[in-house]
């Protein structure tokens, strides 16, 4: 008996390594990318999983296999860590490395010297060379005016003119500030006496204290939580205290069908569909292509609100059109001189109007241009008015 | 009497499991048993890739040889390898030689985060002011000395207050933390600590002056604090085995009162122990920055400071124990991460799951063979005989009586003892007799 377990044995382990064998000799395009993630590739929402499932469907578009891009996960903000893991996809034969957030700059910088072959991609950071290295991120803020603007007309129907946003950060980061400024903007043009009131969570995920922020708005009389965090626990408190709720990062419907109205949801697969084709073509073209700092919006799809739900106050698709409209033909944007009010009916007109912050202080004149190059370099680092933000206590309406 | 009354009370408290010391065990049986561990793990950890859909032998040939087959730049792996191998050795080491004393140092995290911080702070602050040698001596000093001050608050607790150290240690790991995450985030006109060409809050490097030279073999760069580590090595052992202060710290750690006996100051050698400790763990953090890291992070410890218990102890704190632990170990981890890389199904969380099963395995190993698992006997019979009283048999359980019989006279115990031949040969006959212990008396 013994003795053909042994055999059996053996002659599973033969035909196992055979089928390594014959598996390595299965070829394709060479073309190889690398691809490291803050989170885990197996995540189902969150940040990781909005990279990770827009590359594949950017890869699948260009009809590349799957065993062509290889993953290190879990990778810490760590220059050591980060080293490691873009070494361990170069020498896996990667030729574009995509690094998806910002604490993997440096060691990114200096692999992109090092590897002069491999094209280097950095998302939400500001570095950039000649050669092989570029930046990319976008105008979430513009998409979050938009959510802002599905939240004013839903508060307007319900008469609670109190709103809240669970978010990451305050003034600390210019992409914090900026979405929070643009949604509390975007809700105002719908009804000039929304306020909104932001509850920070000082670190960008945490899912237990997500939820604990969440339900200490809704106890506060908010009656829409729109969020900048991670996982959907603030629309899945929303739905179980009865409010409503603007997502982020993934449409959160699912997570809470009797409250979710729209979510402010990223498009990458814009960029890495283009990207991947650029990066297929060598570096050189790589840099023409994308460009060293790569920051797109709206116009390009690049962001954009998820499909508007039952929940929504009638009207809001109209709105939002209008508004999203605008911005793609150039004619307005967010954090310029010019406001917009919108009426019920979706209608929308504009009227000059200075962009005044929390504390008073003029930031743009009334008519004046758009301000949106601080939120691209990230000195964005104020609130504006009608933003109630637990970094200012004075501020307290 | 009074004998047979302790005996009874003796055996009444005795669980139905008890934990014994083992004899010694022979040195090849310990290793045999280490890898029959390791094997099981393996098996285990076969079985959830191939529902993975991943082969195994594969995958495990990729993690023992750390990913270095079929990759194309094959020495910067072994380089990076060494990266993440010297701070778990420093680490281990250092606390290792509290828990010698059975000062149970868990605050490794915190103190490599101090040594860290202070090297860092001391690299950019004096970066442009100092010849580079003496720049890295000065940091690596300075953050061992601050980690061992840091590590030395607990120990005054300890010897002033007799507050727990465990404890402190943990709690001193959150002080540290916080303090790092402090430095993080506020971009202040002190904080030199940060980038002032970033917007958003950021690290600054070291400059290139304040960075540990590295030997180069053939293409081949090794870090030199590996060469530093495996010093500290020999001299912990030389430390243990040659010095009084060495036997001092044995002493202390078998028992105060024996050290106090002894004419020791137990007081001053806790202090220098804990100070010691520390001061080795703060170097690995500061070797961190200035070798391979070059700038803070709040995930700079690489969880060292956890996982250097672990292997402190594997090792039986022996410091070439730790040189073969920490080795180990670290094939594993980076192995299993760079494994996981080559196969697409697995993220960086299975990579953690397995690691902790291989490691399960052999803490459960490491347990019995110093250890042994002895059942009460009794107890169990007793346990049995309650579930065939519930069966419907009529039970008189001879054990309990003897049991029971605690304020009985010495005749009535031997009377329930000979009982004990009558039961069984009545139970073989297909029904349990025999009086409880009330019966008996009966």
């Amino acid at each position: 008996m013994k003795k053909t377990i042994i055999i059996a044995l053996l002659v599973v382990a033969i035909v196992a390594s055979m089928a390594i064998v014959f598996a390595g000799c299965d070829t394709g395009s060479d073309f190889k990318i690398g691809a490291i993630y803050i989170n885990s590739q197996n995540d189902t929402s969150g940040y990781t999983f909005a990279h990770h499932s827009a590359i594949k469907k950017a890869m699948q578009e260009l009809n590349l296999k799957d065993n062509q891009l290889v993953i290190v996960d879990n990778v810490a903000e760590e220059y050591n860590a980060v080293s490691t893991a873009v070494d361990t996809l170069v020498g896996s034969g990667c030729d574009l490395i995509i690094g998806i957030s910002f604490g993997y700059i440096d060691a990114m910088a200096d692999k992109a010297v090092e590897y002069p072959n491999v094209i280097f991609s950095h998302a939400t950071g500001y570095m950039s060379n000649d050669t092989n290295f570029n930046n990319y991120f976008g105008r979430i803020y513009q998409a979050r005016y938009l959510a802002g603007v599905a939240a004013g007309l839903k508060s307007l129907e319900t008469g609670n003119n109190k709103l809240g946003y669970v978010s990451a950060y305050t003034t600390a980061y210019a992409e914090t500030a900026s979405g929070i400024n643009a949604f509390a903007m975007g809700a105002q043009a719908v009804n000039p006496d929304a306020v909104l009131y932001v509850e920070e969570l000082k670190s960008w995920g945490n899912q237990t204290q997500e939820r604990a922020l969440a339900e200490s708005l809704i106890e506060s009389g908010c009656g829409i939580i729109a969020q900048h965090c991670d996982s959907a626990q603030p629309q899945i408190a929303a739905q179980e205290k009865g409010v409503f709720g603007c997502g982020y990062n993934s449409d959160m419907t699912t997570e809470a069908p009797d409250a979710h109205l729209t979510a402010t949801v990223w498009h990458w697969d814009v960029y890495y569909k283009a990207a991947i084709e650029a990066a297929m073509q060598g570096p050189a073209n790589f840099m023409e292509k994308m460009g060293k700092d790569y920051y797109t919006g709206l116009k390009e799809g690049l962001v954009g609100v998820s499909p508007i739900t039952k929940n929504c106050a009638p009207n809001t698709q109209t709105a939002i059109n209008n508004v999203t409209k605008l911005i793609v033909d150039g004619e307005w944007d967010v954090f310029s001189g010019v406001k917009l009010s919108i009426a019920k009916d979706g209608s929308v007109t504009m009227n000059d109007a200075a962009l005044v912050d929390c504390k008073g202080n003029v930031i743009v004149e009334a008519g004046g241009a758009s301000v949106d190059d601080g939120v691209i370099k990230g000195s964005m680092n104020y609130l504006v008015a009608g933003v109630v933000g637990e970094y200012d206590p004075t501020t307290t309406a | 009497m009074t004998k047979q009354v302790d005996y009874s009370l003796k055996h009444r408290s005795e669980p139905l499991f008890r934990v014994t010391k083992r004899d010694r065990m022979e040195k090849w049986k310990i290793a045999l048993l280490y890898v029959g561990a390791v094997l099981v793990a393996l098996i285990f950890g076969a079985i959830l890739l191939a529902f993975l859909k991943v082969n195994p032998f594969e995958f495990y040939f990729d993690v023992f040889t750390i990913g270095l087959v079929g990759n194309a730049i094959p020495l910067k792996i072994i380089s990076n390898f060494i990266n993440s191998f010297v701070p778990l050795l420093i680490t281990s080491l250092g606390l290792s030689l509290a828990f010698k004393m059975k000062f149970w140092n868990i605050g490794g995290e915190g103190q490599f985060i101090v040594g860290a911080l202070v090297a860092t702070s001391i690299g950019i602050g004096l970066g442009d002011k100092l010849n580079g040698f003496f720049l890295v001596m000065l940091m690596c000093l300075m953050g061992g000395v601050s980690a061992g001050i840091f590590g030395l608050i607990t120990a005054v607790f300890k010897v002033k207050f007799g507050t727990s150290e465990t404890l402190l240690t943990l709690m001193f790991n959150y002080i540290a933390l916080y303090l790092l995450t402090f430095f993080a985030q506020n971009k202040l006109g002190w904080n030199i600590l940060l980038d002032p060409n970033s917007d958003r809050p950021k690290f600054d490097q070291i400059p290139e002056s304040a960075r540990m030279w590295s030997m180069n073999l053939g293409g081949l760069t090794i870090n030199t604090t590996l060469i530093i580590g495996i010093i500290i090595v020999v001299l912990l052992f030389l430390y243990y085995k040659y010095t009084k202060q060495g036997y001092e710290i044995s002493v202390v750690g078998d028992s105060h009162n024996t050290a106090k006996y002894a004419g020791m100051n137990v007081s001053r050698i806790i202090l220098r122990t804990v100070f010691l400790s520390a001061f080795i763990v703060g170097l690995a953090g500061a070797f961190k920055i200035t070798s391979s890291s070059f700038s803070l992070s709040e995930a700079i410890t690489d969880d060292v400071g956890w996982t250097g218990i672990v292997v402190a102890w594997l090792a039986q704190l022996s410091p070439f124990g730790i040189l073969l632990v920490a080795f180990l170990l670290s094939v594993l981890q980076f192995g299993i991460a760079s494994a996981s890389a080559s196969h697409t199904n697995l993220d960086a969380n299975f990579a953690d799951l397995l690691q902790g099963i291989i490691l399960f395995v052999v803490l459960a190993v490491h347990f019995l063979i110093n250890y042994r698992v002895v059942v009460n006997k009794d107890k169990l019979k007793a346990k049995k005989t309650a579930e065939l009283k519930a069966q419907g048999f009529e039970i008189i359980d001879l054990t309990l009586s003897r049991n029971t019989a605690t304020f009985d006279t010495k005749d009535n115990v031997t009377a329930d003892k000979e009982k004990v031949s009558d039961g069984a040969s009545e139970t073989e006959s297909g029904k349990a007799v025999t009086a409880a212990s009330e019966g008996g008396k009966e």
